[in-house]
């Protein structure tokens, strides 16, 4: 074995979703192939993984709200934005596998955004992200949100200072 | 948290594979060495993505170069895991295709406290306690990685427990940090 090049490419999840769905499907379609064992174990793994909740996949098979148009969508609308600081590959990568709804949650895929973006400029990444990539469903959130003990407003946010 | 690697390596065709389409048997033969298996310094190997180049010869023995999918989240990417277990030290977290997350006790929110008679973390913030209960779902920020190499380095000539405290060291371990806004349990900022 040699090591040609250990990073050649870095991937989004929705990207590793898609490849694992195809490979199981072309091999699905030759009679008499399987996977040997441990690729079909494991791929059947991240697959799970990805599928879970917080995933932004967890329900992509039936929305179908992930496509191959969805990242130059996204780069278009975030480039309208006319923020002051460019997004990194590395930030566009991590809103894409994260999705975040929140700006708590932006915060964890864009560095130093507190001192990059204004407050306003936050809330409009935010919501191209809602446009683009969608959120849960907010009835399905409340079904989930029964029988937790702590109260969203007192939750700790950005905003107030946490 | 996924990248590709470009790897070349022999690979060879049994005879029990010649019936199967050359690039069918290349493939399985690439997954069944290299899927769900740790390469040092590089990452874990879910499963191949494409095969850039063959050398004559597709049957029998030849060179392969190849890409793979490898689980390798960089430094201060933020990934969900869930909670594994707990202890004094930290608390330690798992997908469902790796198992080897730490984050230290340091950590942790600031106003976080061990409850021993629990083995839970709680997190004390402006009079709440949030529970870091286990099987949740959380964020994380990577900090830092080990790698342990696991070859054998010689006849095993240690006692039985070391042998068993050397495996112990899992080949690639990610610490984590789950300090910050937007990072712990994901119900907390819904």
């Amino acid at each position: 074995m040699k090591i040609l090049e250990s990073q050649n490419a870095l991937l989004s999840n929705y990207e590793v979703y898609q490849h694992i769905i195809d490979q199981r499907k072309k091999s699905k379609a030759q009679d008499g192939r399987r996977l040997p064992g441990n690729a079909h174990h494991i791929m059947k793994e991240v697959l799970a993984y990805l599928r879970q909740k917080p995933s932004p996949l967890e329900k992509q098979e039936e929305t179908q709200a992930y496509s191959p148009e969805v990242i130059p969508r996204l780069l278009e609308k975030i480039r309208e934005a006319n923020l002051p600081s460019d997004l990194t590959k590395g930030e566009v990568l991590s809103i894409l596998n994260l999705r975040p709804t929140s700006v708590a949650v932006l915060s964890t895929a864009i560095e130093d955004m507190e001192e990059r973006f204004s407050e306003e400029e936050q809330n409009r990444v935010v919501d191209i992200i809602v446009e683009v990539l969608g959120r849960d469903d907010p009835e399905h959130e409340a079904e989930q949100g029964e029988g937790e003990e702590v109260e969203d407003e007192a939750m700790p946010s950005v905003e107030n200072g946490y | 948290m996924f990248i590709l690697t470009k790897i070349a390596d022999l690979v060879e065709i049994a005879p029990d594979d010649f019936r199967k389409p050359s690039f069918a048997a290349i493939e399985d033969n690439i997954n069944a060495k290299y899927a769900n298996k740790i390469v040092q310094k590089v990452g874990l190997c879910i499963c191949l993505w494409d095969i850039l180049w063959t050398s004559e010869g597709l049957i029998g023995r030849g060179t392969v170069e190849f890409r793979m999918v490898v689980f390798r989240p960089f430094k201060g990417e933020v990934v969900i895991a869930r909670i594994h277990d707990q202890t004094v030290e930290g608390i330690n977290l798992a997908t469902d295709f790796f198992e080897d997350i730490f984050i230290p006790a340091i950590e942790l929110p600031e106003g976080s406290e061990f409850d021993s008679s629990e083995n839970l973390w709680v997190w004390k913030y402006e009079g709440q306690e949030l529970y870091f209960d286990n099987n949740e779902m959380v964020r994380f920020r990577v900090m830092a990685e080990e790698w342990h190499d696991q070859a054998p380095s010689g006849p095993p000539e240690a006692s039985e427990e070391e042998v068993i405290l050397a495996d112990s060291k899992p080949p690639y371990r990610i610490i984590g940090s789950m300090n910050g806004p937007g990072l712990g349990c994901y119900l907390w900022w819904e």
